[in-house]
């Protein structure tokens, strides 16, 4: 149970599109349309990742401006008629209240959330009906998307002003995320909010949801709590999809298994990755299987942030790992939480003192961090190890946690 | 010489100071003495070489020449490695440049030296352009990088470009020797051989080598401490990861790899380059099984720039050694 009956994501929603974080560029262009511009364009499409901000735009804009919004999003049927139906009315008419003091409504504004999901049957004639509408229209019309690339939009954005949002920098989600603690009373550590920050990929709302399913129970957050994050959404479907992946007769079984499975792919490529020698002992399939995922990842790579087309080769060279050969299948168990995680939440401290140790090598013989870690610390550190010389810390100014770390740290 | 007395690390005590005393350059130190007698039209510089040439060496040294012991006040040092992000090297140079503001003396400039520019991407190279066409009015910049290639054609236009080369044995031989006499430790010809070849031109190592050696026993350097300091700064773990992939105990090859991350924080793309070398030190392989691990070793060096995890490649590339152990295994077991 929630302690209050708001989600969090509604009750910090902004309210004022100075509220809203990040995207300068794109909040300062929206508003310049919506007051200026609009007449030479009429019709504008907001696009870029999930939770960044593009709804809340569109109604924090309306709410200073005075416009009324006509809404229709993915879970509406769009379809010629459906289309027509309700946007027709909405942008036919200019708002007759002008001449009246008591309502300041400037009139409607037609909003099109997600048009990017306009489905190809359903909502057949659909993109042709918008079209129309925003030719039409006397009224300002407003779309969003996250993928402005599909094929079918492409006529779309002739008659639009495109402004793209990016994915919110992860300081911003990190000070949102501390501000939001401290009025929940939530005793948050740093590290932990920084991580949830860091696992939003820039998606403000997955993030505020992550920072209170985490810390509804107890007021209190801690990076511990915030690794059962990564293995609660594995959770959902992931063993389950593991082993049908790994125990795949054939290419085509893994390829229509992850067509229809909803598993977040980069936690899966991670998955597959760990548990890849557990499911092939023998060297020779192993090089094999390992060099589908390399692929796979070296699509990854290219795909970014934006290039989401290529994801169905990053699929294709995923499921040739699943399928290297089947008869070798034995059931096994899976090696959870992913391993890089754990490894590198271990091993945080030593990092962060290594950090400090090499800086300051770096500022007294200028070299960067990386050449003092490789040229320095193995020297430093034996030097020191051999002779304990007051001097040679005091010239460093190592701190003597920092001096005792060094002589007892293994070798690279 | 006029070493640095307050250093406690050799090579920060053995730096050069001016120009006349840098080693083994003697070309680039001419060069640059022409330019410096008429310093208000100095060029920017571009300094290029592998590590331990000599590069912030010059750069310091040109620092000393220009604006003599108060040299800090008039240069920012930067290293585009360390810095966050183009931004804050922007923020810092303009910071710099408004307190700075005209130089000293005759100087109409500032100095901003700029280390391992190599290591900026395209679009951030690009606007350090920006950043130089700015400043060039009150700043004179020294980039220093390990590749020209890797510098922008734009900004390697606008600096005159010098190159460093491995620092020459004979040279650093003399150097060390002097090192030592001024330390008062007496360095035997076999270890300074040893030393020199370990250090493969790279005259910083070589000094730190010499250095550490000297503290294992008092006042002498001989070839088995040289051994010692050369066995305790090779990566173990390194190694460890190798052999045990070549054997084929690959859950424990991709473990060591994780620790070499963990606990080092060494980057995807810093081990597989000391892989590299390490495999060339391997001397129970034959010369065709280093090059075809080292063919495997480029092909995943590549895989790792276009890849998103570099884990993942690593893991990969294990797997390669995995397999490639086993055929060795089987030859044998032909014969």
């Amino acid at each position: 149970m929630l302690r209050n009956d708001l989600l969090w994501v509604e009750k910090y929603r902004p309210k004022k599109i100075i509220d809203i974080m990040g995207n300068e560029d794109a909040k300062a262009s929206f508003i310049e349309w919506l007051q200026n511009k609009r007449h030479n364009k009429k019709a504008v499409l907001l696009y870029g990742p999930p939770g960044v901000g593009k709804t809340a735009l569109v109604n924090a804009a309306a709410k200073e401006y005075n416009f009324t919004i006509i809404e229709m999003n993915a879970s509406d049927t769009r379809s010629e008629k459906a289309v027509n139906a309700v946007a027709k009315p909405a942008t036919s008419y200019m708002a007759l209240d002008n001449f009246s003091d008591t309502i300041k409504t400037k009139g409607n504004m037609l909003f099109l959330d997600e048009v990017d999901g306009i489905a190809g049957n359903e909502d057949r004639g659909g993109v042709s009906a918008i079209i129309k509408i925003i030719e039409e229209s006397l009224v300002p019309v407003i779309m969003a998307a996250n993928d402005p690339d599909v094929s079918k939009l492409r006529p779309l954005k002739k008659v639009c002003l495109l402004i793209r949002f990016q994915q919110v920098r992860i300081p911003l989600i990190i000070a949102l995320l501390q501000k939001i603690s401290s009025l929940e009373g939530v005793n948050a550590e740093f590290e932990a909010l920084e991580r949830i920050a860091q696992n939003s990929r820039g998606d403000v709302r997955s993030a505020i949801n992550d920072l209170q399913s985490l810390s509804e129970h107890d007021h209190a957050l801690t990076l511990q709590d915030t690794l059962m994050l990564s293995s609660r959404n594995k959770d959902i479907g992931m063993d389950e999809t593991l082993r049908e992946f790994f125990s795949a007769k054939s290419v085509g079984e893994a390829s229509r298994l992850l067509r229809y499975s909803s598993i977040d792919y980069d936690n899966f490529l991670l998955s597959v990755s760990d548990n890849l020698p557990r499911r092939y002992t023998d060297p020779v399939e192993l090089a094999q299987a390992y060099d589908s995922v390399s692929q796979a990842d070296m699509f990854r790579g290219r795909i970014g942030t934006e290039n989401w087309h290529l994801l169905k080769y990053f699929f294709n060279e995923l499921t040739k790992a699943a399928a290297v050969n089947p008869e070798s299948y034995k059931p096994f168990e899976f090696i959870s939480p992913p391993i890089r995680i754990i490894t590198l939440f271990w091993t945080k401290g030593k990092r962060s003192m290594l950090d400090g140790i090499c800086l300051k090598i770096g500022s007294r013989c200028h070299v960067s961090k990386q050449t003092a870690k490789l040229d320095f610390v193995p020297f430093v550190k034996e030097i020191l190890k051999r002779k304990k010389s007051i001097n040679l810390i005091e010239w460093f100014k190592f701190t003597p946690e920092e001096a005792d770390f060094l002589i007892k740290m293994s070798r690279f | 010489m006029a070493a640095n007395e307050d250093a406690l690390m050799w090579v920060e005590k053995y730096r050069p100071k001016c120009l006349d005393e840098v080693i083994g350059l003697k070309d680039i130190v001419e060069s640059l003495k022409a330019f410096m007698k008429k310093s208000k039209t100095m060029p920017h510089l571009l300094l290029a070489g592998v590590p331990g040439t000599g590069k912030t060496t010059i750069a310091l040294a040109i620092a000393h020449e220009l604006y003599g012991s108060n040299w800090k006040n008039f240069t920012l040092e930067l290293n585009a490695s360390d810095e966050r992000g183009i931004d804050t090297v922007r923020d810092r140079i303009k910071d710099f440049s408004r307190y700075s503001r005209s130089g000293f003396g005759d100087i109409p400039f500032a100095l901003i030296i700029l280390d391992e520019c190599d290591q900026m991407t395209g679009p951030a190279q690009t606007a350090l352009r920006r950043i130089m066409e700015i400043g060039s009015r009150t700043s004179r910049f020294i980039l220093i990088c390990n590749q020209s290639s890797k510098i922008i054609e734009p900004i390697q236009s606008r600096c005159a470009i010098f190159r460093f080369s491995r620092v020459d044995r004979q040279a650093m031989k003399d150097h060390l020797q002097y090192i030592a006499k001024n330390e008062n430790v007496t360095l035997q010809p076999e270890a300074a051989e040893q030393i020199v070849d370990y250090s493969e031109g790279d005259l910083r190592h070589a000094i730190n080598a010499l250095q550490t050696a000297s503290a294992y026993r008092e006042g002498v350097v001989d070839e088995k401490t040289v051994s010692m300091v050369i066995g305790e700064a090779s990566p173990m773990q390194v190694q460890k990861m190798i052999r045990k992939a070549l054997y084929g105990d690959f859950m424990e090859a991709r473990k060591t790899m994780y620790d070499i991350m963990g606990n080092f924080g060494f980057s995807g793309s810093e081990i597989i380059r000391q892989v590299q070398r390490e495999i060339f030190k391997m001397s129970d392989l034959t010369p065709e099984q280093r090059a075809d691990l080292s063919g495997l070793i480029g092909e995943y060096d590549y895989r790792l720039t276009q890849g998103a995890n570099s884990d993942i490649q690593l893991s990969a590339l294990l797997s390669q050694f995995a397999k490639f152990g086993k055929n060795i295994e089987e030859t044998y077991a032909a014969k």
